[in-house]
C-alpha cells in the first residue's frame, strides 16, 4: 500500500516537474519526458496490476495536462508499460546503460504516438525535418531522464522507512 | 479499449475530465509556482552576498549584511515597478481586465501554451485575448473551473487577424513556433499585394474576432521584419517579431466580456 502510495505520489511530483521545466528549442521543442520516465521505471520493476496502476496514472495526468484531445499518453505509455514489463527478466534491470536505452526509445516511442495523432488529426502542422528534430531530441532527453529519474527514485526507496518482517508473516 | 473510449470522447466530456485533472493539479502548481518564485528571489540574493564575499577581503559582514539587504530590496523595487507598469496598464484599457498569473507551461512542449491562475469562475472564457503591457500574448482556448491555457501567438494554431498601424492594411497573423534561440516568431498572410509594406511596420489587432470571442482593437502585436510574396502571387506574407514573450513568473491580463470591474 505504501509502495503504492509513493508510486502515485512520485509520478504526480514527476509530472509537476515535466510541467515546470522548459522545453529545448534546439530539440525541436521536447521536453525531459519525466512521466515516460516513471512508467519505464515501475514497468521494469512492479507487478502487472501496478505497472498499469502508474501507466493509467501517468497518461491521465499527462493528457490531462496537455492542450487537445485525450490521446498521446493514453497511446504511447501502455505500449511502453507492456513492452518493458515483457523483456524485463531478459535484461539486466538496474543498470545505467539499460536505463540510457530504454529512456531513449521511450521518449521516442511517445514522441512518435504524438506525432501520429498530431499528424493524423491535423492539430499541428508536421514537416520532416521538424519530425525528426524532436525524435532525436526527445530520445536523448529520455536517455538522460530515465537514469535520473530511477536514481532518485531508489534513492528515496532507500531512505523511507521498511515495514518490519517476521519471517513467520 | 481505453485509447478507443478516450478517442470517441466528445470534446464537452473530454474537457469535463481535463478540468478533473487541472483541478487535482492546481493546487500544487500554484504552490510550486510561489516556490519557484521565492527560489528565484533567494538566489539572487544569495548571488548577490557572493559578490560581496569576493570583496569581504576589504569589507566586513556587516557589509556583506547589507549588500544582501540591498539586493533584496532591488528585487522588491524591480516587482514594484513591474506591477506598476500592469495597473497602469490595466488602468489606461477602455476595456475591464481580469489580472492572471501565469502558474505553468505546456507538460508536452508539442504546444506553446501557458496556464494562468484563473478561471471559469473568475469570469474568464474560451477565446478571450490575453495581453501583457508588452503587447498581445495569445487567447484562451481551454478553460476549467479555476485555471486556463492560453494559446500563445507564436503556436502555429493562434491565428488573429490584424492590420498595420496607421495604414488600412489588414491580414492574418498566425505563429510560427519557436526558433533555434528560442525566440517566437510568426507571420502575417493575406496582405494585399499591391500595398507597400515594410520592414519596421507596426502589427496590432484589427478588432475583429471570430468563435465569439473577445479581442479588443489597436493592441501591439509585433514589428515586420520581412515581407515575401506568397506561392500564388496573389498576395503578401510578413514575418513578424512578436513583442510579447511570457514567462513563468509574469502576470498577464485577460481581456473581460463584462463591463463590470473585476477584482484583482
Amino acid at each position: 500500500m505504501m509502495k503504492r502510495a509513493i508510486m502515485l505520489g512520485g509520478i504526480f511530483i514527476g509530472g509537476l516537474v515535466q510541467l515546470f521545466l522548459p522545453s529545448w528549442s534546439a530539440f525541436g521543442g521536447a521536453k525531459p519526458p519525466v512521466l515516460a520516465a516513471f512508467v519505464l521505471y515501475y514497468a521494469l520493476r512492479l507487478s502487472w496490476r501496478d505497472m498499469w496502476i502508474a501507466v493509467f496514472w501517468a497518461a491521465l495526468l499527462h493528457d490531462g495536462l496537455d492542450l487537445g484531445p485525450f490521446g498521446p499518453a493514453l497511446l504511447a505509455f501502455p505500449i511502453l508499460g507492456i513492452l518493458a514489463y515483457r523483456i524485463r527478466s531478459e535484461i539486466f534491470v538496474d543498470g545505467t546503460v539499460t536505463h540510457m536505452i530504454f529512456g531513449a526509445l521511450g521518449a521516442m516511442m511517445a514522441t512518435f504516438a504524438a506525432l501520429l495523432i498530431y499528424a493524423v488529426s491535423g492539430q499541428r502542422p508536421f514537416h520532416l525535418g521538424y519530425a525528426l528534430l524532436r525524435l532525436v531530441g526527445s530520445g536523448l532527453l529520455g536517455m538522460v531522464t530515465l537514469p535520473l529519474v530511477s536514481l532518485t527514485m531508489n534513492m528515496l526507496e532507500a531512505v523511507l522507512p521498511k515495514r518490519r518482517g517476521y519471517g513467520w508473516q | 479499449m481505453l485509447l478507443v473510449v478516450a478517442f470517441v470522447l466528445p470534446s464537452s466530456l473530454s474537457l469535463r475530465g481535463k478540468s478533473a485533472v487541472r483541478g487535482i493539479v492546481a493546487p500544487a502548481e500554484r504552490g510550486t509556482s510561489g516556490f519557484g518564485q521565492r527560489l528565484s528571489e533567494a538566489t539572487s540574493a544569495i548571488r548577490g552576498m557572493g559578490g560581496a564575499v569576493e570583496k569581504s577581503r576589504e569589507l566586513s559582514h556587516e557589509l556583506v549584511r547589507i549588500q544582501a539587504e540591498l539586493n533584496k530590496l532591488s528585487d522588491v523595487e524591480n516587482e514594484n515597478l513591474r506591477l506598476r507598469r500592469a495597473l497602469e496598464f490595466r488602468q489606461q484599457q477602455p476595456r475591464p481586465m481580469i489580472p492572471c498569473d501565469v502558474v505553468s507551461r505546456n507538460i508536452s512542449g508539442w504546444w506553446s501554451s501557458v496556464r494562468i491562475g484563473k478561471g471559469r469562475v473568475d469570469g474568464i472564457r474560451k477565446n478571450h485575448a490575453v495581453i501583457s503591457p508588452d503587447g498581445l500574448v495569445g487567447k484562451t482556448i481551454e478553460v476549467s473551473k479555476r485555471t486556463a491555457e492560453v494559446l500563445l501567438l507564436c503556436d502555429p494554431a493562434c491565428r488573429v487577424s490584424a492590420r498595420i498601424e496607421g495604414a488600412n492594411i489588414f491580414g492574418l497573423v498566425r505563429g510560427g513556433g519557436v526558433n533555434f534561440q528560442g525566440h517566437p516568431v510568426a507571420r502575417m498572410d493575406f496582405i494585399d499585394k499591391d500595398t507597400k509594406v515594410q520592414a519596421g511596420d507596426e502589427v496590432v489587432t484589427s478588432g475583429l474576432s471570430g468563435e465569439g470571442g473577445v479581442s479588443p482593437k489597436g493592441v501591439h502585436i509585433g514589428y515586420i521584419v520581412k515581407v515575401h510574396l506568397d506561392d500564388s502571387g496573389l498576395f503578401q506574407y510578413a514575418e513578424i517579431a512578436p513583442s510579447a514573450t511570457v514567462s513563468l513568473l509574469d502576470y498577464v491580463f485577460v481581456v473581460s466580456e463584462t463591463t463590470e470591474e473585476v477584482a484583482p
